[in-house]
């Protein structure tokens, strides 16, 4: 009976531990492009997987991160570790004490402390400050794994050695070494793993156009990861798991059973022997191949190059090819999902970013505070393509046309499902009918969540009078009891899988649902909205000027402003670009390409000084808090 | 001897420059404004209304999770103990396996379970039984602790009750005592160590994460973790981030103060 | 001697199919001092656990003062364990430690404080309450761990190798203790050993087991001077054990002679081992003994010298307090009744295997 007991307890520990990481595995093989819906048996991601080069770059950045971070820490640590086991035990629990700092501190303190550093010290971040980072909190652990196994050493046997006429180097190497060998075996386990498992140091470590798989998935993740990751994810797991069953049935010669049958200790001899020469051999040539792969990227990248720092999801990549390809300009790409979380980096400067793409009030708060240079048109020929409305648009926020050239534009609305919904959508108000609580999706983002708010209230989305802001908070404090999630690229997800009955959405994404779930319908509410465009603008302190104007240039051909609205659905300014597309429905839809008529109350998002700002954020701050 | 002692030359200058001097930065930012001038403001912050509640709530949660994680691991750690695995390393294996896949799928994967149309609720619908909606609430993200963290509570506690000597338990049984009063007296308070260390090393980055609220919490619960992390990756105030940083400090040095006195000789780590 | 206080029957116990104790039958009796006497992996620790209630045995009944305690879990039986590495509770006081079995009876604080003080005197600790055991010697630690088994007023008190982890004068210092010890509570000792002098010095019993079995139970004068069996022999002190014939009763052939013995019964030319205490070899000159032979080593071990005699190609272990130089050719004598007659293993299980000690 208790012995039951005990397996039911197990088995549902085990269930707990293991059901989310069955659940990757079975994503990894569904059909669909979207997590929330099961499309059928599929192994093309495992191949697809190969061919997606930033995945397989984040995948070698994690691997050779976490191998050089584990080695010099096993390097460090373990000398660390040998010279705490000679001192006194006062200085020893000292320096243990400070062993413990990186382990018992949070990860999000750690971080912070060093990115305060690197940038006090002037640090590009990038691949060393990450590595930097890892190996300070690698070091810990093995010292933790080290420093037992040097207390059960017998002081004797390193004497023995002395004695024998060994000099301390050989005594040591010969015979302390293989004594603690599984203490540094296992601290460098532990170090591998632990760096690749690490999200939060790296987050806050890591500089531009690198990225290691976690830091490659935070950034999927609002706007759907890629299943690729779920592929890649299983191919780690399944390899590390075969190798710790193969380990586990190495043997510890000493302990080993004289009555085992021979089989047994036949399989146990192949496996240290893959164990003490195979795995070692091939880390070695991971190294080396990766390392050579990653200086002559390197090489090639610091000489011609663009950084280009866009929203998630928002470039065809074939489109970044086909310009790497036709100038032999490598591309360094790097994304972010709203505005707020892009503009304190290209200000601190700490990044040299080449091309970017802000939102219209956000052009003209660049603009106000000296971040942008002045575009060279004479190098962007293909301007010409670009509706005139556009530009004259365009002047709301860059007054003389001279910053920024509109790359997507489009509307804010509400994308309801149909089957979920009975009455007519044609309001705001609709977010606050408590019929539906838990079943709206509003915006994470400042600007989106107010505009929403103050244009129910009839007033203008860039109101900076203090009643009606905090009248609009007012309303979305009200309203947050029937939000089922503040979410940002992630309304895609959730509305094609049923999960929400209505949300706040951009067009271009609203026309993406629509094909994918044909009960969804996107409106622009009556009392007006957002009518927004993303421009493209070159930072100040950008490194490679001209390339930027290439590559803005590159993208304003219509063939590539065509290629890139049927990949992410978002309107295009590119009024030649528009005619290209073959699906009539489409060229003409009211979601992509509104009617003048259906815009008359809508307005485009304005800078409104840094104090409003501030004044916005913490008034969302309240509401998020709430 | 002297020589030996010189190997923790390296590991020392690496300890001051990248654990110590980058504290001392959080320090030198959380005490000064913008300008550079002394101020105690950026700590004060965190008396402002909705950081006071990020800071409650996460306390909340974060003991929560931590009480959970205590009570599901005990006896866990203890059939393990008993269950005398020659190859200890096995059980360790288990639980630091999951680790490669990486923690922010696993976070993520629990969406999937618990959604609406999720897989936990096809199976209660199977059953005919009510639906659980726990996802975007706090709920979810004490869950994602516990799943998250549970290693670390687990794996402490397994590795003092090893070591304790079973002549130890038989002992007690020998003078008299029952079941019970065995555990109570004997094995309990003898497993201290491993219970201290298990509950810092979940309470801590329950307490100060930004992750999991985010990936379970539908960005409508702001935890301190996601407050810190807006400051320095949005709002781009390092000085006030630096300032909630401190004071969250406060809390990480309580919990080594505490490990310190109940764990002099490192029996409780958790590897 | 009195009753039989614990009667073990047809006790059997095997851990994945090795057996550790086959069909054991034992009884011991009040008041007395028991010793189990084996090398390590005999069996003795084991049967030690079975009556402390720690192992179960797979069949066969443990009776207690005329009840059968097989299924008494450990708290509640009547007898008392000191454990070989002590087992000292380290996170309580040594008052803690030795009253914990009182404080779990209920006993009242008046009592606890009387017992703690008593035992203490007992053990020669007086004055130790509020140490720790990590501050205590090992010896110290030995003696709060009887300390604290014996203020329960066990019937009976198990003892596991309790000197195992003791320096020698330690050992030997402890080991009067306890005869005092036995003598003042007038109650039954079973005591675990691999140290054959300890057993000798101690017990009015010693029950000799080898590989699960019992080879001989007898008075620690019987076992020494009387070994029944090769094994025995070998394990008890150093003897020379010589293959022989028996040519008649009282007549044996070893060693390339005939000698005189007093053993009785084995039957015409029966092949048995002959064992010679090394003490009972007399060297005299050539001429006068039953062989000859040449001494070989020669080494002063204080009390006496030990030397080894080539004879017949049989190497010979001599003790003697005279010093004969290495090369003298000297004689052999032994009397009749210094030569112990023992018939040779019949069975696998009964052989006398390597000792590991």
């Amino acid at each position: 009976m208790k012995n039951i007991a005990k397996k039911i307890y197990l088995t549902l520990i085990f269930l707990l531990l293991y059901a989310p990481i069955a659940t990757l595995i079975v994503l990894s093989f569904n059909n669909t492009k979207t997590r929330s819906k099961w499309g059928g048996f599929t192994g093309k991601w495992y191949l697809s997987l190969f061919h997606n080069q930033d995945i397989m770059n984040a995948l070698y950045t994690t691997l050779i991160i976490a191998l050089l971070s584990a080695l010099i820490a096993t390097v460090l640590g373990t000398a660390a570790a040998i010279g705490m086991q000679a001192m006194k035990s006062k200085i020893r629990t000292f320096l243990l004490g400070i062993t413990n700092i990186p382990m018992l501190n949070a990860d999000i303190v750690t971080g912070i402390s060093l990115m305060l550093l690197f940038i006090a010290w002037r640090f590009t971040l990038g691949f060393s400050t990450i590595l930097l980072a890892h190996i300070t909190f690698n070091i810990p652990y093995v010292i933790l794994s080290v420093l037992p196994k040097l207390k059960q050493t017998n002081k004797n046997i390193y004497e023995a050695a002395l004695d024998l006429g060994a000099s301390p180097v050989y005594a040591f190497y010969k015979v302390v070494f293989p004594d603690i060998l599984p203490g540094v075996f296992s601290g460098f386990l532990l170090a591998f793993t632990m760096s690749l498992d690490d999200f939060v140091i790296t987050h806050f470590t890591k500089g531009p156009g690198i990225d290691t798989l976690s830091t490659k998935i935070y950034s999927e993740v609002r706007k759907g990861i890629k299943p690729e990751m779920y592929a890649l994810s299983t191919i780690l797991f399944l390899t590390v798991l075969l190798l710790l069953i193969l380990v586990n049935f190495t043997p510890d010669t000493q302990k080993e059973d004289k009555k085992k049958s021979r089989k047994i200790t036949h399989i146990h001899k192949i496996s240290s022997l893959i164990f003490k020469k195979a795995v070692p051999a091939l880390m070695v040539i991971v190294i080396t191949a990766g390392g050579i792969f990653y200086h002559s990227r390197n090489q090639m990248s610091t000489q011609n190059q663009v950084i280009v720092y866009n929203w998630g999801e928002y470039l065809d990549p074939d489109a970044v090819s086909m310009f790497e390809k036709e100038t032999g300009i490598d591309v360094v790409y790097e994304e972010y999902e709203t505005n707020e979380i892009m503009y304190p980096k290209v200000q601190s400067g700490a990044i040299a970013y080449d091309v970017v793409c802000p939102s219209d009030y956000m052009v003209q708060r660049m603009i106000e505070n000296d971040l942008l240079a002045e575009i060279n048109y004479n190098n962007i020929p293909n301007l010409e393509y670009i509706g005139d409305i556009y530009m004259e648009q365009s002047k709301q926020f860059d007054p003389e046309n001279k910053y920024s050239i509109p790359y997507l534009w489009g509307t804010v609305g509400i994308l309801y499902n149909k089957s979920m919904v009975d009455e007519p959508v044609d309001s705001w108000g609709i977010l606050w009918d408590e019929k539906y609580e838990d079943n709206i999706l509003m915006q994470d983002s400042v600007r989106d969540a107010f505009g929403v708010a103050l244009k129910y209230l009839g007033y203008s989305l860039n109101s900076t009078d203090l009643d009606e802001l905090e009248a609009a908070k007012k309303l979305l404090i009200a309203q947050k009891p029937l939000v089922q999630a503040y979410v940002i690229d992630q309304v895609r997800d959730k509305m094609i899988g049923n999960e929400a009955a209505l949300g706040v959405i951009y067009s271009g994404e609203a026309l993406y649902c629509q094909m994918e779930n044909p009960d969804l319908e996107y409106v622009i509410p009556k009392e007006g909205s957002n009518l927004w465009i993303d421009s493209w603008v070159i930072p100040e302190n950008a490194r490679h000027k001209e390339n930027a104007e290439k590559f803005i240039n590159f993208l304003c051909r219509p063939d590539i402003a065509k290629m890139n609205f049927d990949y992410i659905t978002y309107s295009i300014p590119n009024t030649a670009g528009r005619e290209l597309i073959e699906d009539e429905s489409v060229r003409n839809s009211t979601i992509a390409f509104p009617d003048p008529s259906q815009l008359t109350n809508c307005e485009t998002f304005q800078f409104l000084g840094d104090e409003n700002d501030t004044l916005y954020n913490q008034l969302w701050r309240e509401v998020k808090s709430q | 001897m002297k020589s030996r002692k010189l190997l923790t030359g390296p590991y020392l200058f690496w300890s001051v420059s990248f654990v110590i001097i980058p504290l001392f930065m959080i320090v030198y930012y959380g005490l000064t404004d913008k300008e550079g001038g002394f101020t105690l403001l950026n700590l004060a912050r965190i008396t402002t209304p909705e950081n006071l509640k990020a800071l409650g709530l996460s306390l909340l949660l974060s003991l929560g999770s931590t009480l959970i994680c205590l009570l599901l691991a005990y006896p866990l750690a203890m059939i393990l103990a008993e269950k005398k695995v020659r190859q200890s390393s096995f059980i360790v294996l288990i639980f630091i396996l999951p680790m490669w896949m990486n923690f922010l799928l696993r976070t993520l994967a629990w969406q999937n379970l618990l959604e609406k149309n999720g897989v936990l609720n096809n199976i209660l619908h199977f059953f005919h039984l009510p639906s659980l909606t726990i996802i975007n609430t706090p709920y979810a993200i004490i869950l994602g602790m516990v799943y998250n963290f549970l290693p670390f509570m687990v794996l402490p506690i397994y590795n003092v009750l090893v070591k304790i000597d079973r002549d130890v338990i038989f002992a007690a049984r020998d003078l008299g005592a029952n079941t019970i009063q065995t555990f109570t007296k004997i094995i309990f308070p003898l497993s201290l160590p491993g219970i201290i260390s298990g509950i810092t090393m979940v309470f801590v980055p329950s307490l100060t994460t930004f992750v999991i609220s985010d990936l379970l919490g539908g960005s409508k619960i702001l935890l301190i973790g996601n407050v810190i992390e807006q400051e320095f990756k949005q709002g781009s105030n390092w000085n006030t981030g630096s300032g909630l940083s401190l004071v969250l400090m406060i809390f990480i040095i309580a919990s080594m103060a505490l490990i310190a006195k109940y764990d002099k000789d490192g029996e409780g780590n958790a590897f | 001697m009195s009753n039989k206080l614990i009667d073990i029957q047809d006790i059997t116990k095997s851990y994945d199919g090795t057996i550790v104790l086959d069909k054991l039958n034992l009884y011991i009796r009040e008041n007395e001092f028991l010793t189990l006497l084996g090398p390590s992996g005999c069996g003795k620790t084991t049967l030690l656990r079975i009556l402390g209630g720690f192992e179960t045995p797979d069949s066969g009944n443990i009776i207690f003062d005329g009840k059968n305690i097989n299924q008494l879990p450990p708290n509640r039986r009547q007898l008392n364990t000191v454990f070989q590495k002590y087992a000292l509770f380290s996170h309580m006081s040594i008052a803690e430690n030795i009253a914990f079995g009182l404080k779990i009876k209920k006993k009242s604080k008046a009592y606890i404080q009387d017992k703690i003080r008593y035992a203490l005197k007992l053990v020669n600790l007086e004055g130790y309450e509020e140490r720790f055991a990590d501050s205590l010697s090992g010896g110290q630690q030995q003696r709060i761990a009887i300390a604290r088994a014996i203020v329960n007023e066990p019937k009976v008190l198990l003892l596991d190798e309790p000197l195992g982890a003791l320096d020698l004068k330690l050992r030997q210092d402890m080991q009067y203790e306890l005869i005092r010890l036995k003598n003042e509570l007038g109650i039954t000792f079973i005591y675990v050993t691999h140290d054959q002098e300890e057993a000798l010095t101690m017990s009015d019993t010693i029950v000799v087991m080898n590989q699960g079995y019992i080879q001989q139970i007898g008075t620690p004068e019987d076992i020494y001077n009387e070994p029944q069996n090769a094994f025995v022999a070998d394990f008890i002190g150093d003897s020379n054990i010589l293959p022989a014939t028996m040519v008649q009763d009282k007549v044996v052939k070893m060693l390339g002679s005939v000698w005189k013995c007093v053993d009785v019964g084995f039957g015409r030319g029966t092949p048995v081992d002959a064992v010679i205490r090394p003490e009972d070899i007399d060297l005299v000159k050539p001429e006068e003994g039953t062989i000859e032979g040449v001494v070989t080593h020669l080494i002063f071990k204080g009390v006496h010298y030990e030397m080894e005699v080539l004879a017949n190609n049989y190497e010979l272990l001599v003790h003697s307090t005279d010093m004969v130089p290495v090369g003298t050719e000297v004689g052999i004598k032994v009397d009749p009744f210094d030569i112990q007659i023992m018939k040779k293993p019949e069975s696998e299980d009964e052989e006398a295997v390597g000792i590991e000690e």
